[in-house]
């Protein structure tokens, strides 16, 4: 007995659908190679993100199409066995054929190649991000704030914020004078009864006339510290509720952040003008591991 | 019809269809004099903020304050407060004018003002004479306003605490009040005073020329030009993520159910 052949129709699609697979594999295989070789040099989240849906993409479309157009599809009926003397070799070689036609795993050598490669591939590129685990980043990297001793503190037009335009409870954003852009520069001033201020040890001269400074980071996820209630003189977060005590050196007194407001040193010139004494007494931005409390 | 009748009939027509109001309360109402103001103000102001409005043990001096906060809490219904004992009713019967807090450390709501705008002029103007001093009434004109500059000061300055959209309300039980329904003047007061938790927000924050643009968005976000869709309530990203949650999960389910699907 010969093994039935599969239709001429059937076959042409089988192999149809296996160049539909391995192309998938072999996009997230190029996808994953693209991935490590933007990381690698320097990263672009946008492209990243588009490599990595594309592999991802790749590999799904890949193995649905398998599952779906190449695997045995059941139910499985096993025939009766007929007892005589010549029968059986002809469902066993039926039974071979099929493990070879439809089995996933021998003639499949297109598809198990690509994959590999995909495999490979996504491996390499996932291994990539543990350059960034290093090195340790100095205080001095993580404090580059643009304050600078005798820096104007500048309001959101660009203008030097002069002591008697801010009315006591009063709030400006303020940035360093010359970095409106700055990301690590941006501080809430607030102008507080002077009667009430109880500065930290070391920072009695950091707020005259009542007016203290803190970074807008908030010190738990960096959102900005924009929220300040007059009555309380409390600083509020509005994406956790983490609240600072502005007049106890922006002590945490609720919600997740753990670490105080980095507060800014201020002095008044002659001209009324707020000027910063120093840069910020922490770095500014979420807390991070060995980060001074 | 006997002439007794006729008698009984015109008297009990006489007793029941009285003329149902003076002609004096028809009249229209006359304009407050200095002296109703004072009488007002030592009425229902006087008992927390003082006769000289110097403050008392209950409440602040208004020396100082402006005419912009006075105008603020007045007209936007925040004050008068009422004392938890007083709750006697007027001889017309109405009930007290002003709020009673729930608590001494609540903040006063929103409410109609207690006073008709002539009498809330008038006492403005007695609070002037002995309380001088402050910033007065700002002058918006909404006719200039820029919106876009408006809107970038807005998102900087108030999104924080009164949200995105202007309802009001970002942090769980700390009083920040919905913008909706407030006149531009009052936002515009709002910004200079700091009435209750609010801090003001002087030149350097909010340029005085900026305090009409800020105003006029304001106004705007009472009925913002939308671009379609369910604003779920203008709260922002918690019921958007969930409605994403729900319709993408859903769309995920399906598309795995399809996936696995032998058929």
């Amino acid at each position: 007995m010969t093994p039935p052949e599969a239709p001429l129709g059937e076959q042409s699609h089988e192999r149809r659908d296996e160049i539909v697979v391995s192309v998938g594999f072999w996009v997230a295989a190029l996808a994953a190679i693209g991935l490590g070789i933007v990381y690698w040099r320097g990263g672009q989240p946008q492209l990243e993100g588009l490599l990595l849906a594309v592999g991802a993409a790749g590999l799904a479309a890949g193995m649905v199409t398998w599952a779906h157009r190449l695997l045995p599809k059941g139910p499985e009926v096993e025939g009766r066995q007929v007892f005589t003397d010549e029968a059986g070799s002809g469902d066993e070689s039926t039974l071979e054929s099929d493990l070879s036609r439809g089995g996933a795993i021998s003639r499949r050598r297109l598809i198990l190649r690509s994959l590999g490669a995909s495999a490979a591939a996504f491996g390499a590129a996932l291994l990539f991000p543990l350059r960034s685990l290093g090195p340790r980043p100095s205080d001095a990297e993580l404090n580059d704030s643009p304050w600078t001793p005798g820096k104007r503190l500048v309001s959101t037009d660009g203008m030097p914020v002069l002591a008697y335009e801010v009315p006591v409870n009063g709030l400006v954003t303020v940035f360093p004078d010359g970095a409106l852009d700055s990301e690590t520069g941006q501080a809430v001033l607030v102008r507080v009864d002077p009667s009430l201020v109880r500065p930290l040890p070391g920072r009695e001269s950091w707020s005259p006339q009542g007016f203290i400074a803190y970074s807008k980071l908030c010190t738990h996820a960096g959102c900005p510290v924009g929220l300040y209630e007059a009555s309380t003189n409390q600083l509020l977060c509005p994406c956790h509720q983490s609240t600072f005590d502005v007049l106890r050196g922006a002590k945490p007194i609720f919600g997740p952040a753990a670490a105080p407001l980095p507060q800014l040193p201020l002095a008044i010139d002659a001209d009324g003008v707020i000027r910063a004494t120093g840069n910020f007494s922490e770095p500014p931005g979420p807390s991070f591991w060995n980060r001074r409390q | 019809m006997p002439p007794l009748l006729v008698a009984i009939a015109a008297l009990l027509g006489v007793t029941v269809f009285r003329p149902p109001t003076s002609v004096a309360q028809l009249a229209p109402p006359t304009p407050p004099t200095p002296d109703a103001a004072r009488a007002t103000f030592q009425r229902d102001c006087a008992v927390c903020h003082g006769a000289d409005a110097t403050g008392t043990s209950r409440g602040p001096s208004l020396q100082g304050v402006g005419r912009a906060a006075v105008d603020y809490e007045l007209t936007t219904g925040r004050m008068p407060l009422l004392p938890n004992f007083r709750t006697a009713r007027s001889p017309e019967n109405q009930p007290p004018l002003g709020q009673v807090l729930p608590a001494p450390s609540a903040a006063s709501r929103q409410r109609p003002p207690a006073y008709p705008p002539a009498l809330i002029a008038a006492l403005e103007d007695y609070i002037a004479s002995i309380a001088p001093g402050g910033p007065d009434i700002p002058q918006v004109d909404l006719a200039q306003a820029d919106l876009a500059t408006g809107g970038e000061l807005y998102r900087l300055q108030c999104a924080a605490c009164h949200e995105w959209a202007g309802v009001g309300g970002a942090l769980y039980q700390r009083e920040a009040p919905g913008l909706h329904g407030v006149t531009p003047t009052q936002v515009a007061e709002a910004m200079i005073v700091g009435p209750g938790q609010m801090p003001k927000f002087g030149p350097p924050a909010v340029p005085a020329d900026q305090v009409s643009n800020v105003a006029g968005y304001v106004e705007y976000l009472g009925h913002p030009d939308n671009r379609g869709g369910n604003p779920l309530w203008y709260i922002g990203p918690v019921a958007e993520g969930a409605v994403t949650i729900l319709v993408g999960l859903g769309a995920v389910v399906l598309v795995s159910r399809w996936i696995g699907d032998r058929s």
